[in-house]
C-alpha cells in the first residue's frame, strides 16, 4: 500500500493536471475500463503504463503482450503433434491395464469393454532446421515449425470440458477465480489510451456439438470487474452499444458530453467527490472508443500480401483468421492480453471427418499470425500461445471403423512462441501409447507461471487478498518450465 | 471499552498517522500484533497442524511462550532480549532470519517494532473478537446533546469527537427523499412523494417518509435483490450447457419474506431448514431453496459423485459466508490456516449438509411443485375460471340451437369488402425476385435465402382502415405448386407489420398494431397469432402443412384502432420469414384492406355460398342447404372445441405458473460423511458426525444433529456472529461499506470494526428485537448519521475517502438494478407488479448463440415484448454464464457462487449502455414525453420537470442554462431533420404519442439523455 500523504499528494497533481485542458482530461480518461482506477492505490511504475501494481513487473520481461490462440473441445495431440510409428504395430490392440493404471475414465467410455488402440490415419513428417513433427493436417504450421516450441508433455486434472476449460482460464475448475487475463491487467495495468487491456475474440463455430463457453472464462472473479475481459464481436456493435442511437449525429454526440462533463463538472466543484471526475474521464474515453473501435476492425488498409498469408478466411468476419489478424492488430495498439476462442475440437465420433476441418479452420491463420509477428519484429515480444484444454484419448470411443477420441488430460500438446520462448523446440515426451508422460511433464499450473514468468512476473508474488487469503492464479503450485525459455 | 482514538487511529485505512504507533503506547493483541503474526506467521505457525514448523503455533499463547521443538521459547513474556521470535526476526543472518527471505513477506521495521512491544508488555493475547459474543456496550455520551437522534448518532459522534471531527449538515430534503426512496425500495421518488414530503411541516414528516417506503411492496424486492448475491440465485444451472432452470418462486418466497418482516431468525431457520420443522408448510419447504440455488452440471461424461460433493461444499461454503462470514472453505483440503477451524470440523459441518437425496448429474431432484406466495390470486382466478369451464363442458348440447342462433348472426349483413393493393415497391432482405403479377400479387422466384424479409409499400386514400389481408396464394412455378418456397411448399411466416405513413405530412406515422389474427387454415403449433405476438424467436410463426395441404391460405389481420390518414396514407409492409426453418417463405402474397366494421370482419372466413343459407329462414331452406349449413358449423365451430381449447390453455398457464422447485430434504437413512483428504471426492479418510465447530458455543445437547439443530444454534441470541454479520450488511447496503469492511470474512484474516461498540450494539439491538429487519433499516435511515449531507467539498473526501469516519452522508453509484429500475420509472416505463416468472428485456442479438450453438442445448435469447421489457430487474433472467449485458456493464455478478460484495467500478462501457443502450434511450424518449405532456407549456418549466423527475431537485440557474442551450440547438436540428428525429423515437417497441411534435419530442428525448446520464442520475447523493 501506498503511504497515505503521497497518496493524497497524487491526488492533487491529478486535479491540477484535469484543471487544465479538456484534452488533459481526454488522456487520463482512458484510466478506468481500461483498469485505470483514477483513484486508486495503484500507481504506474513503468513510463506510460496506466494502473497495475507498483513492483510489477518483478524483472524485465521478455513479452510484453500474449495472444492465445485457445482451442476450445481439446484437440487430438496424437493426430497433429505427437507422432507415434510405435502406433503402426499396436493399432487395434487393446488399451493394456498396465498404460492405464487405473485411471479414471469419463462417464462416456467408462462403460466401454475394450479400448482399442487406433493410429493416426495421418502423416508426420520432419519439418525446419529444427525437423520438428507435424501432421499432414497443418500443412502451413510446417512453414512456421523454426519459430515455435512444441510441448508434449501437458498434463491437467480435469477430464471434462467445463472444469478442464475453467481451470486453463483460472488456475481452478471450479467458477471464482480471476482469468488470466484479469490477473494480467490487475498486476501490470494497460499500455494503451484507446482500448481494453484484456480483449477477447471468439471465432465463429460450425460444429454441431461444439462445447459452449461462458462469460467466466473472460471474467474477473474476485478481482474488481474493470478487470474482466473485453468482448470483441463479429456481429452487431463490435462492442456492446457501442453505436449511437438511430437519429444521432456525431455533432450532437460530441456536443452532448460537452455539456455533460460541464454540469458534471459543476457538481464536482459543489460536492468534491473525486468519483465525479473520474465518470467525466469515462465519458471521453467511450467517446474515444467509437472511433478507435471501428478503425481497429476495419482491415481495408491491410495491404495485399498481408490478406494473402492470412488465407481467403481473411474476409470472413469471425473466422479464426480474421480474428488472427485482428488479433495482430490488437497487438499493434497496446493490448495486453487477446484471447480468440476456436471451437468443436470436441470429437467423440469420426474424428478423420471433422479433424480436418478444424485443422483447416486454423492452420493458416496461426501460421500467418506468427509470421506477420515476425516480419514486423513484434514476435519477439509477443507470446503467442495455440492448445486445448486437455488431449484426446489413442483408443477409439465407440466403433473402431468410424472412431472417435475421449477426453484425456494425462498429456497433450500444445505450442508456444515468441516472447521469451526457445524457438525450434520440442518439448516433453510421451509412452508409445501416447498415454502417459515419460519426460518433463508440464502441468497446467507450470503453464501459468511460465506465461507469468515470460511476462516478468513471479507468479508466487502476483497476489491479491481475499476473504483472507492471499490468491494466485498458481494457487499454491506451479514450477517454471526454465528449459522452454530462451 | 477500547481506547477509542487509537482505534480509530489504526484502525481506518484513512489516518495519515498509521506509521506514529508510539512505543510507549499500550499495545493491543487483535489490533497491533495479530495482523502482523497471522498475515507474516501462521502459514507455519498457526492452526494448520500438516504444515506447523518447528512445533511452534503463534496463535496460542501457550505454544508461543512454551518449549518449541528446539527447546527454545519464541516469547518470554516481558524480555524481548531472550525471546527467540525478536531474535530471529530481526536476524542479519539470512539463513536464520524470520519470515524467510525467499518467502514474500518480509517485516517492516514498525512491525517489528510493536512485536518487540507487545513482548516487553507482556506479549498478552486477547481471543479474537469476532468469537466472542457481543456484550451490551456503555452508550458514549458525546458533547453536543442536539445532534443525536438514536443511539447510533452517540457511538458515531463519539468518535467524530474523538477524532476533533463534527458531523456534516443535515442534508437537503429533497436529498434525503431520494437517499431514502433508493435505500428502502430501490426506487426514486415519484414527484407526489417529493411534494407530500415537502409539504409535510410536522416534527416526525422524515419519520413518516420513511414508514412509508418501509411499507411499500417495492421494499421487499429491493431486500431481496441483495439477498439474491448471497444465495447465488439464478434462472440457469451454469456449467457448461447452462441450461434453463425455475426457481423463481423460491425467489417470490424472499420477496414476500420481506414484505412480511419475517423475523430474520425464522427467515434463518426455514430456509436452511423449513423442510425438517414440525409439519412443515410447503411455504417453509419451499423456503429451503436457498441451498438448491447452486450450479448443476449435465455435461455428459461428468464423474457423479464428483459434482455432488460440489454441490454440498457450495452449500456449506455459502452458508457459512453468509451467516457466519467466515471463509470455512478453507478447511476443505486442510486445517484452517488462519482461524481456529480444523479439517475435521469442516466436515462436521458438511455432514449437515450432505443428507440431500441427489445425484451430481442432472441433480436437479428434489422437487416439489409450490405456489409462489405472491400468486395467490392468480391461482384462485385460474382455478375459480377452470371450474366455470368445466361445468360448462359438461352441459349437453343443443346443436340445432346454436346453429339457429350462428345463422341468424350472419345472415343479412353486408360488408365493404377488401381492396387489394397495388405494390409500389418491393424488396426482399435475402435477394429473392419479386415480380408484381397482374393480379396485384407478387410472385417470388431467384434466390431463396435462408432467412427473408419481405417489405412492399403500397399507398390509398382510405381512412379508418380496420384490417389487412394477407393471401398467400399458389402458383404452378411454386415448389410441388403451392403457397410456400419451400421444398415441401410450406412457409413460416415470423412476424407480420405494418407502418402507416401520411402522405401530407411524413412526420406523421405509427406502427400499426393488431389486436387478433384470423387464418381460414392454421398448421397445428403454428396459429396465425404467432405472426402478431412480436417474437421471431425459434420458429415462432403462422405455417399452413405445405407439405401435405399445397391449398392457398388466407389470413386478416385486426387492427386495434381504425388507421388511415387524411390526404393519403402509404402503407409499409413487412413480411418477416425468420424461422428457424430454412427457405420457408410465403411464395406469391397478395395483400389488401378494408374498412369494415370488425364483427363483419369475422365473416370473411364463411364462403358466399353457407352465408347466403344462413340467410334463408329454416324452413326455406332444402334439405341439401340443411344439411351444408349444418356440416360447415360442425366443422368449424365443434362446440366444445373452443371450451376445451381454453380450459387447456388455462392448465398450461397454471402449470406454468406453478412448476416444481427444488428444494431441501433429508435421506431417510443418514449418509456417512469422511473427511475427504485434500477435499477430494474420492479420497475419503475418517468417518465425522455433524457437529459445529469448537471455537464456537456447543449445540445444546438435545438439539437434533441435523440442519435443524444447526440453524436454531445460529440464531441462538448468544451466538457470536449471526447477528452482527447480518447487521454489518445492513449497514454496507445503506453506507457502501460495513462497519466491518471485509464484511464476508469477520475471522483473523478480516478487518476490525471500525466502530466496534456500535456493531455489537446494533447486533444486541436486532435480537432484542426479535430479529426485526425493518426495525433495524428504520433504526439506521433515521440515524443523524445518515441524514448528513454528502456535499463536503474535496478536503473532506481526500481525508476519508472511504468514509470510514461517518463525518458524512454516503454518496455512491447506484447498483445496476437501481439504474435502469430508476430510468425505467422515471419513463414512466416501469411495471410493477410482484414476483412470476423472470422476463427477457432488450438484449444485443447473437450473445448466447455465440457462445453456444449445439441443437437442443442452445438458443437464442428469446426477447420478450410488452410489460416483459419494463419489468423491475430483479425480474430478468438471470443466466450464468451470460449475464444480462445491461446489469452485468454496472457490476452485478455473474451469481455463479456467493458475493458478499459487489464491485462498484466506473468504465466506458457503462458510459456506452447508458448513452445507447435502447432501454435507456427509449425511457429517454418516453421521458420526453411526460415532459411535453405533463410539464405545462413554458419551455424552462418543462425543462424543470423532467429535471426533477431525475433528481427529485430543481436545477441552478447555471444548470438551466445549459439544458435550455441544449434543447434549443437540439429542436433546430430535428426541426430541419424530420427524418433524423422519427429515427429517434422509434428506438425500443413502445409507440411515440403521434399526437406531439416530433421535433419537439427528439430534442426533449436529448435533453433526457442528457439528464440520465449525469452523474447525480446515477448516484446515491
Amino acid at each position: 500500500m501506498t503511504h497515505p500523504l503521497s497518496e493524497l499528494q497524487s491526488l492533487e497533481n491529478r486535479r491540477q493536471f484535469f484543471g487544465r485542458t479538456s484534452t488533459g482530461i481526454g488522456v487520463v480518461a482512458l484510466a478506468s475500463l481500461l483498469n485505470r482506477d483514477l483513484f486508486s492505490k495503484e500507481t504506474a511504475s513503468n513510463q506510460g503504463r496506466v494502473g497495475g501494481l507498483p513492483g510489477i513487473p518483478h524483472f524485465a520481461p521478455k513479452a510484453k503482450r500474449v495472444i492465445y490462440l485457445l482451442q476450445s473441445g481439446a484437440p487430438s495431440q496424437v493426430d497433429l503433434f505427437d507422432y507415434k510409428p510405435s502406433l503402426d504395430k499396436l493399432h487395434m490392440s487393446d488399451l493394456p491395464d498396465s498404460v492405464r493404471k487405473g485411471q479414471r475414465l469419463t462417464g462416456m467410455t467408462a462403460g466401454q469393454k475394450k479400448f482399442p488402440v487406433i493410429k493416426s490415419p495421418w502423416k508426420f513428417q520432419r519439418h525446419g532446421e529444427s525437423g520438428t513433427w507435424l501432421s499432414e493436417l497443418l500443412p502451413h504450421m510446417q512453414g512456421v515449425v523454426d519459430d515455435i516450441c512444441v510441448v508434449k508433455s501437458m498434463h491437467t486434472e480435469a477430464i471434462n470440458h467445463d472444469p478442464a476449460i475453467t481451470f486453463f482460464q483460472s488456475g481452478h475448475q471450479q467458477p471464482g477465480r480471476p482469468s488470466i487475463g484479469a490477473w494480467l491487467s490487475y498486476g501490470l495495468g494497460s499500455e494503451t489510451e484507446n482500448l481494453p487491456s484484456f480483449v477477447v475474440l471468439l471465432s465463429k463455430n460450425s460444429f454441431h456439438q461444439a462445447q459452449p463457453l461462458y462469460d467466466r472464462l473472460w471474467g474477473s472473479g474476485f478481482l474488481s470487474s474493470k478487470f474482466q475481459g473485453v468482448k470483441f464481436r463479429s456481429q452487431g456493435d463490435p462492442v456492446l452499444y457501442l453505436n449511437d442511437p438511430a437519429g444521432g449525429s456525431d455533432t450532437n454526440r460530441r456536443m452532448m458530453l460537452d455539456r455533460l462533463s460541464k454540469l458534471n463538472q459543476l457538481r464536482e466543484k459543489e460536492i468534491g467527490d473525486p468519483e465525479i471526475t473520474s465518470r467525466i474521464a469515462q465519458y471521453e474515453m467511450a467517446y474515444r472508443m467509437q472511433t478507435s473501435v471501428p478503425e481497429l476492425a476495419d482491415i481495408s488498409n491491410e495491404s495485399a500480401s498481408t490478406l494473402k498469408l492470412y488465407g481467403d478466411d481473411v474476409k470472413e468476419p469471425g473466422s479464426h483468421a480474421a480474428n488472427c489478424l485482428l488479433a495482430r492488430r490488437l497487438a499493434e495498439r497496446g493490448v495486453r492480453f487477446i484471447q480468440i476462442f476456436h471451437r468443436g475440437w470436441d470429437h467423440h465420433s469420426n474424428v478423420q471427418k471433422h479433424l480436418p476441418t478444424l485443422a483447416k479452420q486454423t492452420d493458416q491463420g496461426s501460421a500467418a499470425l506468427i509470421a506477420d509477428l515476425k516480419q514486423r519484429g513484434m514476435l519477439d515480444e509477443t507470446l503467442v500461445i495455440w492448445g486445448g484444454e486437455f488431449g484426446r484419448t489413442v483408443y477409439s470411443q465407440g466403433n473402431p471403423k468410424s472412431f472417435g477420441r475421449d477426453h484425456h488430460p494425462r498429456c497433450f500438446s500444445i505450442w508456444m512462441a515468441g516472447g521469451g520462448i526457445k524457438p525450434g523446440l520440442s518439448y516433453g515426451q510421451t509412452d508409445d501409447y501416447c498415454y502417459n508422460i515419460t519426460e518433463n511433464p508440464v502441468h497446467v499450473h507450470d503453464f501459468h507461471a511460465t506465461i507469468l514468468h515470460c511476462l516478468g512476473i513471479n507468479h508466487e508474488r502476483l497476489t491479491y487478498r481475499f476473504q483472507g487469503r492471499d490468491y494466485r492464479l498458481t494457487d499454491v503450485h506451479g514450477t517454471l518450465v526454465k528449459d522452454i525459455l530462451k | 471499552m477500547l481506547n477509542m482514538t487509537k482505534l480509530l487511529l489504526i484502525a481506518l485505512p484513512i489516518t495519515l498517522f498509521t506509521s506514529v504507533v508510539a512505543a510507549e503506547e499500550k499495545i493491543e493483541f487483535n489490533r497491533d500484533v495479530l495482523p502482523i503474526l497471522s498475515n507474516h506467521c501462521y502459514v507455519c505457525h498457526g492452526p494448520d497442524s500438516a504444515t506447523r514448523e518447528a512445533g511452534l503455533r503463534l496463535d496460542q499463547r501457550e505454544s508461543a511462550i512454551g518449549k518449541a521443538e528446539s527447546g527454545k521459547r519464541a516469547v518470554t513474556p516481558g524480555n524481548a532480549q531472550v525471546s527467540e521470535l525478536i531474535r530471529r526476526i530481526t536476524s542479519e543472518d539470512e539463513n536464520e532470519r524470520m519470515p524467510p527471505s525467499d518467502g514474500p513477506k518480509q517485516l517492516n521495521a514498525s512491525q517489528i517494532a510493536t512485536l518487540k512491544t507487545w513482548v516487553t508488555q507482556g506479549a498478552e493475547f486477547q481471543p479474537h473478537w469476532a468469537f466472542v459474543a457481543p456484550k451490551q456496550p456503555a452508550i458514549p455520551k458525546p458533547l453536543n446533546t442536539v445532534w443525536p437522534k438514536n443511539e447510533i448518532d452517540r457511538f458515531v459522534l463519539g468518535s467524530l469527537e474523538l477524532a476533533g471531527l463534527k458531523p456534516a449538515r443535515k442534508a437537503s430534503r429533497e436529498t434525503l427523499i431520494r437517499r431514502v426512496a433508493f435505500d428502502l425500495t430501490g426506487l426514486p421518488p415519484t414527484l407526489k412523494e417529493i411534494d407530500l414530503f415537502l409539504a409535510d411541516k410536522s416534527s416526525k414528516a422524515y419519520e413518516r417518509m420513511v414508514d412509508r417506503y418501509l411499507n411499500s411492496p417495492a421494499y421487499g424486492e429491493h431486500m431481496a435483490k441483495h439477498w439474491l448475491d448471497l444465495a447465488r440465485y439464478a434462472d440457469s444451472n451454469g456449467y457448461q450447457y447452462d441450461t434453463e432452470r425455475e426457481q423463481w418462486v423460491w425467489r417470490d418466497w424472499v420477496i414476500n419474506a420481506y414484505n412480511k418482516n419475517k423475523p430474520f431468525n425464522e427467515f434463518t431457520i426455514e430456509q436452511l431448514a423449513g423442510d425438517l420443522l414440525p409439519k412443515a408448510t410447503d411455504q417453509q419447504r419451499l423456503a429451503t431453496g436457498f441451498n438448491r440455488n447452486h450450479g448443476i452440471t449435465i455435461e455428459g461424461g461428468i464423474i457423479d459423485e464428483e459434482y455432488r460433493t460440489e454441490y454440498v461444499m457450495d452449500r456449506l461454503v455459502t452458508t457459512g459466508e453468509v451467516w457466519l462470514a467466515l471463509t470455512i472453505g478453507c478447511a476443505r483440503c486442510h486445517e484452517h490456516k488462519f482461524d481456529p477451524i480444523s479439517q475435521k470440523e469442516f466436515y462436521q459441518l458438511y455432514a449437515f449438509f450432505n443428507q440431500v437425496p441427489e445425484r451430481g448429474m442432472r441433480g436437479f431432484d428434489p422437487k416439489q411443485g409450490i405456489r409462489s406466495p405472491l400468486a395467490t390470486t392468480l391461482e384462485q382466478e385460474l382455478d375459480a375460471e377452470l371450474a366455470r369451464l368445466k361445468a360448462e363442458l359438461k352441459k349437453p348440447i343443443e346443436i340445432d340451437q346454436q346453429l339457429a342462433l350462428w345463422s341468424r348472426g350472419i345472415s343479412g349483413q353486408s360488408t365493404r369488402g377488401w381492396a387489394v393493393v397495388e405494390p409500389l415497391s418491393m424488396k426482399s432482405s435475402g435477394g429473392t425476385t419479386l415480380t408484381k403479377l397482374v393480379d396485384n400479387s407478387i410472385l417470388t422466384n431467384g434466390a431463396n435465402p435462408q432467412k427473408d424479409v419481405y417489405e412492399m409499400t403500397a399507398e390509398t386514400d382510405a381512412t379508418g382502415m380496420t384490417a389487412v389481408r394477407l393471401e398467400a396464394l399458389t402458383h404452378k412455378s411454386l415448389p410441388g405448386g403451392g403457397p410456400g418456397r419451400h421444398s415441401n411448399s410450406n412457409f413460416v411466416l415470423s412476424e407480420f407489420e405494418l407502418i402507416a405513413v401520411s402522405l401530407a405530412d411524413p412526420s406523421q406515422r405509427q406502427t400499426v398494431k393488431f389486436s387478433r389474427a384470423i387464418a381460414d387454415y392454421s398448421q397445428a403449433n403454428y396459429e396465425i397469432a404467432k405472426a402478431i405476438d412480436g417474437s421471431v424467436a425459434g420458429n415462432n410463426g403462422w405455417a399452413v402443412d405445405g407439405p401435405t395441404r399445397k391449398l392457398p391460405a388466407t389470413a386478416m389481420f385486426i387492427a386495434t384502432e381504425p388507421f388511415g390518414y387524411e390526404g393519403g396514407t402509404e402503407l409499409h409492409f413487412r413480411l418477416r420469414h425468420e424461422a428457424g426453418f430454412a427457405t420457408h417463405g410465403i411464395g406469391r402474397p397478395r395483400l389488401s384492406i378494408t374498412g369494415d366494421s370488425p364483427k363483419n370482419l369475422e365473416l370473411y372466413g364463411i364462403p358466399a355460398n353457407i352465408r347466403q343459407i344462413a340467410a334463408k329462414k329454416r324452413n326455406q331452406r332444402s334439405s341439401n342447404e340443411q344439411k351444408q349449413i349444418r356440416e360447415y358449423f360442425l366443422a368449424h365451430h365443434s362446440p366444445k372445441q373452443e371450451l376445451e381449447q381454453r380450459i387447456a390453455e388455462l392448465e398450461k398457464q397454471k402449470v406454468a405458473a406453478f412448476p416444481e422447485t427444488m428444494i431441501m430434504q433429508d435421506l431417510a437413512q443418514p449418509r456417512a460423511t469422511y473427511l475427504l483428504d485434500r477435499g477430494q471426492y474420492n479420497e475419503p479418510r475418517d468417518q465425522v458426525a455433524p457437529n459445529v465447530p469448537s471455537i464456537f458455543p456447543a449445540m445444546p445437547k438435545t438439539a437434533a444433529k441435523n440442519r435443524l439443530g444447526f440453524a436454531e444454534w445460529l440464531v441462538d441470541p448468544s451466538h457470536p456472529l449471526t447477528a452482527r454479520v447480518a447487521v454489518n450488511r445492513y449497514w454496507q447496503r445503506i453506507f457502501g461499506l460495513g462497519l466491518v469492511k471485509t464484511s464476508e470474512d469477520f475471522g483473523v484474516q478480516g478487518e476490525l470494526p471500525s466502530h466496534p461498540e456500535l456493531l455489537d450494539w446494533l447486533a444486541l439491538e436486532f435480537v432484542r428485537s426479535g430479529w426485526d429487519i425493518k426495525h433495524m433499516q428504520r433504526l439506521i435511515v433515521n440515524s443523524a448519521t445518515y441524514r448528513q449531507t454528502s456535499h463536503v467539498g474535496a478536503a473532506a473526501y481526500a481525508q476519508d475517502p472511504e468514509n470510514r469516519l461517518l463525518a458524512r452522508g454516503p454518496r455512491m453509484r447506484l447498483d445496476a438494478e437501481q439504474i435502469r429500475d430508476a430510468t425505467l420509472s422515471i419513463g414512466g416505463l416501469l411495471v410493477q407488479r410482484l414476483g412470476g416468472k423472470s422476463v427477457y428485456p432488450y438484449q444485443p442479438k447473437g450473445l448466447w448463440l455465440e457462445l453456444n450453438n449445439r441443437p437442443n442445448y442452445s438458443k437464442e435469447y428469446a426477447r420478450g415484448a410488452g410489460d416483459d421489457l419494463y419489468r423491475r430487474s430483479m425480474y430478468t433472467f438471470w443466466k450464468r454464464t451470460v449475464p444480462s449485458p445491461m446489469l452485468k456493464t454496472l457490476d452485478a455478478p455473474e451469481r455463479e457462487f456467493c458475493t458478499i460484495r459487489r464491485s462498484r467500478t466506473n468504465t466506458p462501457l457503462q458510459a456506452l449502455l447508458l448513452l445507447n443502450g435502447p432501454q435507456f434511450v427509449e425511457a429517454a424518449r418516453k421521458l420526453a414525453a411526460r415532459i411535453l405532456i405533463e410539464g405545462g407549456s413554458r419551455i424552462d418549466g418543462q425543462i424543470k420537470y423532467g429535471f426533477r423527475l431525475v433528481t427529485a431537485r430543481n436545477p441552478s440557474d447555471a444548470e438551466l442554462a445549459v439544458f435550455r442551450e441544449s434543447y434549443d440547438t437540439d429542436l433546430e436540428y430535428y426541426s430541419n431533420d424530420q427524418a433524423a428525429a422519427l429515427r429517434l423515437l422509434q428506438v425500443g417497441d413502445s409507440p411515440f404519442d403521434a399526437k406531439l411534435n416530433t421535433a419537439k419530442l427528439a430534442a426533449y428525448t436529448s435533453l433526457a439523455r442528457l439528464f440520465l446520464n449525469l452523474d447525480e442520475a446515477i448516484t446515491k447523493e
